[in-house]
């Protein structure tokens, strides 16, 4: 069976002033004991995506379900199996986070004996036990954030639904959500995951769909996704505008980013003569060239037409911390 | 595991935790309260004196020799005004998430929103209590006994429970804590187009006539029956009618516009 199988849906909300369409036309198949990602920027439709097979919000149009359950009809029984962290994490702050853990164990049930048990295990998961008995107003950025994993987790479900887990965080902290993301999916727990940051996606998701303006505009491992674009990737630099300007109508089917320009090819190295030969022979002086597999972030770019914003910055600060 | 998940497990849960969240933040108890203490004091101490002495048709005539059982209804009447807290809590959790989280979860809705209105009645008899005790203790006789204030309490907390119903539908309504605090503002035109400082008999022209149509009139009137006057059943039963009609149109709304919050959209 599996995890989740979404099949077309669509999300338009009205309102007076006006109709927006958050997710056009979106489908996947997730399969149980995966990482699935759902990666695009701000606005793409990711967290309206998670809202609607949490059962949060209702589906305007196309079929859900979650293990086999319709999301819209057995909306109740899904709320059983799935663990939610929502991207604006509900946290009350003027609770411990023991009692936080405490009241939600008693919510699902458990009896109080049993909650006290689980409050003391989830807090030694998350990391949170030195911090349990201060209220979660003190608690930083990263701590709220592992709290709400926790508190996610009560139950035990089988499915968690995690909308921009890592948001915010500094790298340090992104690597000790991501390990317990990774724990979590190697004890049999299916996760989808949304994320604007590519390394995310990368480094954590078996399969990654891209979104963008609502729709779902690549599927596969991040590795087919790279396949998917053929070949290698040869980016030129130009040292002023007009040789760029020419070298675009030279190359043809370039992806122009600052002062640069790139082009997908077979065997890019091997190609690489050839290019400079055309270049100079035309006058244009080329600055530097180099030849690699695709990334992920070329991947976007193919897909989308424009670069994540912020993707690179985040790779340097990660250098950076860990140093 | 031993699964409990009945309706009010999770009623006593929810409120539980709510409580937690209103004694974390005790500072926030004291406006109404000192609001409530002021009319106490204030027009006891001012205005009994004020309107001269023991002359008829003064203050202390109406009272019938003691002015803190005159005043003590208005007294009471704003500190079930606390009620209105309930509706701010509510829209402090939809505000900050929390709303939601336990939408995700299998959670009664009627819970959810049942548990503020539950420590909205909590404060409600907590505050007027208080008023009431202090009101005891500076010299507070009701002219029917002490079931007197047993009466009083009881009008006071169907009426908060008013104040509770309304600030909850306008919370709702506006999506925002400041609709719901501005639902606190109705604390003006119901205690000042009311027979508040001085009996109905004494009010005048267009004040007279707001004061008819306004259901706190016949709510002070009531407690104040009990407290001045003696058993005057008529006056009483109106009190309770008032308040009872106040707050089941209120509840109704907060019913209405709650059960809209918690569907999906
Ligand atoms: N309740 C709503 N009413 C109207 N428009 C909405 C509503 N919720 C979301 N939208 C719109 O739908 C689009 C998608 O929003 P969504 O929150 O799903 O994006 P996202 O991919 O999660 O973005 P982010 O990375 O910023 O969280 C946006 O244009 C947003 O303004
Ligand atoms: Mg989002």
């Amino acid at each position: 069976m599996l995890a989740v199988d979404v099949k077309n849906i669509k999300k338009t909300f009205i309102s007076k002033q006006d109709t927006v369409e958050a997710v056009k036309d979106v489908s996947f198949q997730v399969k149980q004991g995966e990482i699935f990602g759902l990666l695009g920027p701000n606005g793409a439709g990711k967290s309206t995506t998670i809202l609607m097979l949490t059962t949060l919000l209702s589906i305007t149009d196309g079929r859900a379900s979650v293990l086999g359950l319709d999301v819209s009809s057995k909306d109740k029984e899904v709320r059983e199996k799935i663990g939610v962290a929502l991207q604006d994490t509900g946290i009350d702050n003027l609770l411990t986070g023991k009692e936080l853990f405490f009241t939600t164990c008693r919510l699902w049930g458990y009896s109080k004996k049993d909650s006290e048990k689980r409050t003391t295990e989830l807090l030694e998961l998350v990391g949170l036990k030195e911090a349990a008995d201060r209220r979660v107003k003190t608690y930083s950025g990263g701590m709220k954030r592992r709290l709400d994993l926790g508190l996610s987790l009560v139950h035990s479900p089988e499915i968690l639904f995690l909308d921009e887990p890592t948001t915010g965080l500094d790298p340090g902290s992104r690597r000790v959500l991501w390990d317990e993301i990774k724990r979590l999916r190697d004890n049999g727990v299916t996760i989808i995951l949304t994320t604007q940051y590519l390394e995310e996606a990368d480094e954590l998701a078996d399969r990654i769909a891209i979104i963008d303006e609502g729709l779902v505009v690549a599927e596969g491992t991040s590795d087919e996704l790279k396949a998917g674009i053929g070949g290698d990737v040869i980016t030129f630099a130009f040292e002023n505008n007009n040789d760029l300007e020419n070298a675009k109508n030279i190359l043809k089917n370039t992806v122009q980013e600052k002062n640069e320009l790139r082009i997908t090819v077979e065997d890019g190295a091997s190609k690489i003569p050839g290019y400079l030969k055309d270049l100079s022979s035309n006058g244009v002086e080329v600055s530097s060239v180099s030849a690699s597999k695709p990334t992920l972030d070329d991947v976007f770019l193919e897909v989308t037409g424009y670069r994540l914003e912020g993707s690179e910055d985040i790779t340097k600060e990660e250098e950076k911390s860990e140093r | 595991m031993v699964s409990n998940r009945s309706f009010l497990v999770q009623l006593q849960i929810l409120t539980k935790r709510m409580v937690l969240r209103v004694v974390r933040r005790p500072l926030a108890e004291l406006p109404n309260l000192i609001i409530s203490a002021f009319f106490l004091f204030v027009y006891d101490g001012a205005l009994g004196g004020v309107f001269g002495g023991t002359a008829s048709g003064t203050p202390f005539d109406f009272a019938k020799g003691n002015f803190i059982n005159f005043i003590l209804p208005v007294s009471i009447v704003s500190a079930s005004l606390s009620g209105a807290a309930s509706g701010i809590y509510l829209v402090e959790d939809i505000e900050s998430g929390v709303f939601k989280r336990y939408q995700s979860m299998p959670i009664s809705r009627w819970a959810i929103i049942l548990a503020p209105m539950n420590v909205g009645a909590l404060r409600v008899l907590l505050q007027s209590s208080l008023i009431l005790f202090i009101g005891i203790i500076i010299g507070a006789d009701p002219a029917v006994g002490n079931i007197g204030f047993l009466i009083v309490l009881s009008i006071a907390f169907i009426w908060g429970m008013g104040f509770a119903g309304y600030s909850v539908a306008a919370g709702v309504k506006s999506g925002s804590s400041q609709g719901a605090q501005a639902a606190t503002f109705l604390f003006f035109p119901a205690i000042f187009l009311a027979p508040t400082f001085v009996p109905r008999e004494a009010l005048k022209g267009w004040l007279e006539t707001a004061a008819a149509y306004n259901p706190t009139t016949y709510v002070i009137e009531a407690m104040r029956a009990v407290m001045v006057d003696g058993w005057e059943l008529d006056v009483l039963f109106r009190g309770y009618i008032s308040a009872g009609l106040f707050a089941a149109l209120t509840l109704t709304l907060a019913v209405l516009s709650a059960r809209k919050a918690t569907e999906k959209a």
